[in-house]
């Protein structure tokens, strides 16, 4: 191809590209602005005057917890509670709220204290249950939120909300928004990786939702890409039986060729953008594989995570490779795991899934701290809401089950940008109302979009005549937790 | 307007400004859309010989207005292609691109057009952006996402398509096709449009909460199709921007708000209000059986006569003290006499040594509140499965468990009816049904409105007839139907477990049964009234035979009548007999296989509407009675307007939206944009049109055809303009990078759906039968147990192979290629299509199964087909992918590919092998492996090309 002419498009694509926005947007690091001339000369994504302001982290690992985490059980203790056992929710505390279809009927509200011992850990004294035992080794480094509210009262739109800001399906997920406008640090990884993991305490959990890593309405290269454990950590990574890497490259030389031939022809940059993302593809079926491959991984590191992190599509894992994908610049990394929806047979079932998650949690964070990522790093550990004081079903000594309570939740945050070692936020006696400072779900999502230098304000996309973004027309930066 | 305490002020320079612009003369007009299009004259333009038809004058006269010329006219081989996918979704055949160019008339060109309108999968293709525009999915979208059975509406759009039904009758009866007089099913089916929305059926949901969000959706869909608004903004607060106020959103909601419909949705299947909507075939099949069933009844009348006196003499033969019985034992599972034999069957008394006692005659199994009788595994049903179960009972406790298949309680639960399974349960005197899956919030309960004795017998029957409906419940005592009463109707999962059937108790521990039983029965089927009477009738046939005909009870006689026609009548009678029965049953199993759909209807008494302030489900506002936007257009009406009317307000001349946004979708289907980019958004928030009088023009000419849809098209790619070459110049590309001036074609990357579909054509195995159930071709294993429960399972054989607007839709974990190529989720309306460029779209088309079969059926096909050269046979691929041949440097390129293609795989026969094998459709075992293989990666070669998956 005349190298003057292919100059001149590549200019024009720049500026065709900056025009855009939409549809042929060269927005995410999946997208290289590499040409036939230079496959690997790429350009970082993102918007232009983005970050706002200095930023403090430059990536999140969002550990998920789907289905509600019990807050009575894990981090929000109420000891006057034991004696009140079996009493009844006054209503004054109650104060007519709604409840879910599932209770709404139940004619009587008896209070189920925790079973489990909690203690303070720390040099900052955080109040955490027996189940946790290795989080609290880390309870320094976090900063809990005990007074996390949210809107919705049951899982679908309350964890759509959590990922997009709106109950409903169609807006994009956290991750995409980033991508959107912090685009990739990794020109040959996605910068939005999801990870799923199922819970031991409860298998037949609450179901998950493509949606919940997807763009909503920004353009389909900002969803998430799903790593599964596997052979095909990517879908379609994999050529083919019979075609290997060897022929993969002749194939796309001969590809790049003739998809030139047709640039010449035709002059539409937009084949230009084609053939680089094949290339881009050539390099995914090398980096992501590596990326999955934890055998270099020192036996010290690996154990950090406990004894399930060798194997595939555990909790353990995934945090694992959480790091790894940190380590190499991937921008917001996404894990779900399920099975905290504990309608019955609470204790049984929680002790379960805190096998899954504890250590591997903190060991996520002493991982960073040892790689001295931990700085630029914002992890979160949450669900989507918190579960009722009073029991669900039949109320003993031994067993239990709660109730969706949307009303006070906890979670907590470490990393880049969050004050360690604080709790922040405070509940009733019952657990069951704020009494200081709340921190809603619009909150959290414009705190951690300051984390990375954004105004969440500022951050937005023109879409049906309207400017959206993450927190609609809400959210406050919750300033006493960030640095 | 920022509202005054936003202290947002207005500069000085700002005011001056204002000020002089109103001094020159500044004139108020309202918004362009919203003032009624009135028909432009043709604007003049210098090289009027190049205009073919009006819409080139407009564009021409912009081009010409910006000192731009017009591209040349594309070469022939891109024209078919062009208007082969644009019109009918599929390549053009090698065939059809030769009769093309070896056509020397000067209407070749009109001749192909009319030949893709008239072509059946011209309403496949245009019912591809009407699927995403109408959320089409097969599944629910909430939680569980169960599945959903709407495609008898998918069928009828592409029908209605095929059938160029008229755009505004297209409109009138999807939005209101129920409301119509003398509505047809075809019109009926049509609303299922406005059904497509997502259903939640999660437990504990608040119902009242999503029965708002259906009718909102169904507002934001509406206004979003066919007014191009973004009305859904004034659903909390009145619209910033256009004349939409909040309670214009709640008078438009009004229309939507009166379907009988719970916010509680069933998890899986259809939700009512639902319609049969039979297929053609179908319906031919039961006037069929209709026909032959009336047949079979005269046959049984003509016998008549002679069978009353062969009946007589037939009882005559009966000895009133015989033991000979008979019973209805068609769809029997189980019968349990429980006359003390039972033992050597799977029967098994638990907790208590087995018990019998003489009682009705006979012995009959004694229960005392602690034994019960494990029956073994009958009468496994769920939710779906119609059955009757039958008992006599004597009752000596207040209440018990009759018949069960049932969990134990939960430890959790509080009461032993609360797990799940189903149960008959005796209560102090009453017969209930328990289906259960979670009790309080997911379980079905009725029970008898009268009550009955104590210590004495009863015949009990429950019928089920697996409609998930306590309306779907019958009770009968005695062989008499019985009022009942429903005391909860929210089943909504299945209430199948692996229990045991029990007799005498349910689950666990508690409620078990005291007193006698005796003949239970298990019926895989819902027995009729006149069956139950006979089943209900104790006396055996001697007894019968021996009570004067008279004398008779109409059960009784029935059942003498019955058994001698099905058993002891002449062979003629007999056969007829049987006949009519197997109709019968034919027919209900006929009626049982067709598919619903969920449509509209109307409550015979409104429902109220009120403003939702902030557009909280509970927080209610001022009411309102059904009404549209006053701003956009008059609106004439009775009293009482309701979804028709509104309607025909869409489509009335005098509004000035709807034709403008349908004119730009389909101009946004051909070119790629529309001349209004924001399809969606036609207010003051869009962006203005780029050919203001060309859209006023298309608008106005649209509804003065009669809404005719062919020939808007037909105007589209007869113009000058969609016929120019889509190549493009740096200096073009600097002065119009979108091409929103049209100086040259566009070139469209193709619909996720259009791609596979290309590649399944090129390759023979499209099998091209349009409509019928959704089928589910290859995917990855496992993406549905990422999620939840169970996983995919795709097809095998042709539903492998069929276009990709049939493929299953599941819409919490969508086909994973066709959203890498920017398929609508479904998840909510979707009028513009996204395209994006991503490498994930490259690993898809190299190493799918889907394109990697299709590559070697294409390797197949030409080896078969392209003559014996290389050079022949690979310019047969290429046109079949691209319609036009190679130039001489690609076929160099595409032979040296294929040759190192066949040294590779001479070399490893077995990676030949391995290539070849993917796929389930079979291979001609005549071609050898490394040949087959190395076309198969030459054909993948050409499908993952540019060109291939772009309009030329």
């Amino acid at each position: 191809m005349n190298p003057l002419l292919l100059r001149r498009l590549l200019i024009n694509r720049q500026h065709f590209f900056g025009r855009l926005g939409i549809g042929a947007a060269a927005l995410n690091g999946l997208i290289s602005e590499s040409s036939a001339a230079s496959p690997k000369a790429t350009l970082p994504g993102g918007l232009t005057g983005i970050p706002h302001f200095a930023a403090k982290a430059k990536r999140v690992i969002y550990l998920f917890q789907s289905g509600a985490p019990s807050q009575h059980d894990l981090f929000d203790y109420k000891p006057q509670l034991v004696a009140s056992f079996g009493n009844d929710l006054p209503d004054s505390i109650r104060q007519g709220q709604r409840l879910t279809g599932m209770t709404a009927t139940q004619d009587r509200f008896p209070i189920a204290p925790t079973r489990f011992q909690f203690a303070q850990h720390g040099q900052s004294g955080a109040w955490l249950s027996e189940l946790l035992p290795h989080t609290a080794s880390v309870a320094d480094d976090l900063c809990f939120i005990k007074s996390m509210h949210t809107e919705a009262i049951n899982h679908d739109p309350a964890i759509t909300f959590f990922q997009t800001g709106a109950q409903l399906a169609g807006r994009p997920s956290i991750g995409s928004w980033l991508s959107y406008g912090l685009g990739s640090e990794n020109q040959d990884l996605p910068a939005f990786v999801a990870l799923l993991s199922n819970g031991s305490g409860n298998p037949m959990d609450q179901p998950l939702y493509d949606r919940l890593w997807g763009s909503g309405f920004l353009p389909t290269n900002h969803q998430g890409i799903k790593f599964r454990s596997g052979a095909d950590p990517v879908l379609f990574l994999s050529n083919p039986a019979g075609i290997d890497a060897s022929d993969r490259r002749r194939m796309l030389n001969d590809l790049a060729k003739l998809n030139e031939i047709q640039l010449a022809e035709q002059g539409d940059p937009e084949i230009s953008t084609r053939i680089s993302q094949y290339e881009l593809a050539y390099r995914m079926q090398t980096s992501v594989p590596e990326l999955m491959d934890i055998s270099e991984e020192s036996k010290s590191t690996v154990d950090l995570y406990g004894p399930e992190a060798r194997t595939p599509g555990t909790f353990a894992a995934n945090c694992l490779l959480a790091r790894r994908l940190a380590e190499r610049g991937v921008r917001f990394i996404q894990l779900f795991h399920r099975g905290w929806d504990q309608h019955a047979k609470l204790p049984a079932q929680i002790t379960g899934q805190c096998r899954d998650t504890d250590q591997p949690s903190a060991g996520l964070i002493q991982d960073l701290k040892q790689r001295d990522l931990l700085k630029d790093t914002l992890v979160v550990w949450g669900g989507e809401f918190g579960r009722t004081v009073y029991c669900q079903g039949r109320l003993t000594a031994e067993e239990y089950g709660r109730d969706h309570h949307p009303r006070c939740f906890s979670m907590w945050l470490a990393g880049g940008g969050i004050r360690p070692g604080m709790t922040f936020g405070e509940t009733d006696d019952y657990s069951y109302n704020i009494v200081r400072n709340p921190v809603h779900v619009h909150d959290l999502h414009a705190t951690l979009l300051h984390c990375l230098g954004i105004d969440h304000t500022r951050l937005t996309f023109k879409f049906q005549g309207r400017q959206y973004r993450l927190t609609d027309v809400h959210g406050h930066v919750v300033q006493e937790i960030v640095t | 307007m920022p509202p005054p305490h936003s202290n947002r002020q207005l500069t000085a320079d700002q005011v001056q400004l204002l000020e002089r612009w109103i001094r020159a003369g500044a004139e108020y007009q309202s918004h362009w859309s919203f003032a009624v299009p009135v028909r432009p004259s043709e604007p003049k333009v210098q090289r009027s010989e190049w205009a073919r038809n009006p819409v080139d004058r407009f564009v021409l006269a912009k081009l010409e207005s910006q000192k731009l010329a017009p591209s040349p006219e594309a070469d022939r081989f891109t024209l078919i292609r062009r208007l082969s996918l644009d019109l009918t979704g599929l390549p053009p055949t090698v065939q059809e691109v030769d009769t093309f160019l070896a056509d020397q008339t000067s209407d070749a060109y009109e001749k192909v057009v009319n030949r893709l309108l008239n072509s059946t999968h011209y309403g496949e293709r245009m019912a591809l952006p009407w699927l995403d525009a109408a959320r089409y999915a097969d599944t629910n979208g909430y939680q569980s996402d169960g599945e959903r059975s709407m495609w008898r509406w998918r069928d009828w759009v592409i029908e209605a398509f095929n059938r160029n039904l008229p755009f505004d009758q297209f409109t009138i009866e999807q939005l209101a096709g129920d409301l119509l007089p003398d509505a047809t099913k075809q019109q009926r089916l049509a609303t299922g449009f406005n059904r497509n929305h997502r259903g939640n059926g999660e437990g504990g949901i608040v119902p009242e909460e999503y029965a708002v969000e259906y009718v909102v959706d169904r507002v934001d869909t509406t206004a979003t199709v066919w007014m191009g608004l973004t009305i859904g903004c004034a659903r909390c607060h009145d619209h910033k921007y256009d004349p939409l106020s909040q309670r214009d959103f709640y008078r438009m909601f009004a229309f939507f708000n009166n379907v009988p419909e719970s916010g509680r949705a069933f998890k899986f299947g259809n939700s009512p209000p639902v319609m049969t909507a039979p297929t053609d075939a179908q319906e031919r099949e039961l006037e069929d059986i209709d026909l032959q069933l009336q047949a079979a009844e005269l046959r049984l009348l003509e016998l008549e006569p002679n069978s009353q006196a062969d009946q007589a003499a037939w009882e005559q033969t009966l000895r009133p003290d015989s033991s000979e019985d008979w019973s209805i034992t068609r769809s029997l599972q189980a019968r349990f006499d429980l006359a003390g034999e039972d033992a050597s069957r799977s029967l098994k008394f638990e907790e208590g040594d087995p018990a019998y006692v003489p009682d009705r005659n006979t012995r009959v199994a004694m229960l005392d509140g602690q034994r019960y009788i494990n029956a073994g595994d009958v009468g496994d049903f769920g939710f779906y499965d119609k059955f009757t179960l039958a008992a006599w009972i004597k009752p000596t406790g207040p209440d018990g468990a009759l018949l069960s298949r049932m969990a134990g309680q939960s430890e959790a639960s509080r009461f032993a009816s609360d797990s799940e399974g189903y149960r008959v349960y005796w209560k102090a005197g009453r017969v209930q049904l328990q289906l259960t899956k979670r009790w309080l919030d997911d379980a079905l309960r009725v029970e008898t409105d009268a009550s009955f004795p104590a210590q004495q017998w009863h015949h009990v029957a429950v019928v089920y007839d697996g409609s998930r409906l306590a309306s779907g419940v019958k009770i009968y005592i005695n062989g008499q139907s019985q009022r009942l009463r429903v005391l909860l109707d929210q089943l909504n999962q299945s209430f199948q477990t692996n229990q045991p059937l029990r007799i005498g108790a349910g689950g666990g521990p508690l409620d078990r049964f005291q007193g006698h039983v005796s003949d239970v029965r298990v019926y895989d089927r819902d027995l009729t009234g006149d069956e139950i009477g006979i089943v209900a009738t104790e006396e055996n046939l001697g007894q019968l035979a021996a009570i004067a005909a008279s004398g008779r009870t109409a059960f009784q006689a029935k059942k003498l009548r019955v058994c001698f026609l099905a058993e002891h009548a002449d062979l003629p009678l007999r056969e007829a007999h049987a006949n009519v029965q197997r109709l019968r049953d034919e027919r209900t199993k006929l009626l049982d296989a067709m598919p619903t759909v969920m449509v509209m209807e109307e409550m015979p008494v409104p429902r109220e509407t009120f403003v939702l302030i902030r557009g909280a489900y509970d927080r209610i506002g001022e009411r309102v009675s059904p009404g549209v936007p006053e701003g956009i257009a008059p609106f004439s009406s009775g009293a009482q307007p309701n979804r028709l009317d509104f309607a025909k307000w869409l489509v009335s001349p005098e509004n000035p939206l709807t034709a403008r946004v349908a004119v730009n979708h389909q101009w946004q289907m051909i070119f790629g944009t529309g001349l209004v980019k924001t399809a969606e958004d036609f207010g003051s928030q869009g962006e203005p049109p780029s050919h203001p009088e060309l859209l006023d023009w298309l608008a106005c000419e649209f509804m003065q055809t009669g809404w005719d849809m062919k020939a808007l098209l037909k105007t589209l790619v007869m113009s000058a303009t969609y016929r120019q070459s889509s190549r493009v110049t740096p200096e073009l590309l600097e002065r119009d990078p979108e091409n929103r001036l049209l100086a040259h074609s566009p070139r469209v990357r193709l619909p996720a759906e259009m791609i596979r579909d290309q590649a399944l054509a090129v390759s023979g195995l499209l099998v091209d039968q349009v409509g019928g159930p959704s089928v589910r071709p290859y995917q990855p294993k496992g993406l549905w147990t990422d999620l939840s429960g169970t996983d995919y399972e795709p097809d095998h054989g042709e539903n492998l192979w069929r276009r990709s607007l049939y493929t299953f839709w599941k819409r919490t974990s969508p086909q994973p290629t066709m959203m890498s190529f920017d398929a609508s989720a479904r998840e909510m309306c979707r009028v513009r299509p996204g395209r994006t460029s991503t490498p994930l779209q490259a690993l898809a088309l190299m190493n799918d199964v889907t394109f990697v079969e299709a590559a070697r059926g294409l390797a197949q096909r030409v080896i078969l087909d392209g003559g014996e050269s290389a050079s022949d046979r690979v310019s047969l691929a290429f046109r079949k992918v691209l319609a036009r041949p190679p130039r001489p440097e690609e076929l160099t390129l595409l032979i040296d590919n294929l040759n190192a293609n066949l040294v590779r795989y001479r070399g490893d026969p077995d990676a030949a092998l391995a290539l070849i094998s993917q796929g389930e459709s079979p291979r001609d075992e005549q071609i050898t492996d490394s040949e087959l293989a190395a076309y198969t990666a030459l054909a993948g070669l050409i499908l993952n090309l540019d060109e291939a998956i772009t309009t030329p």
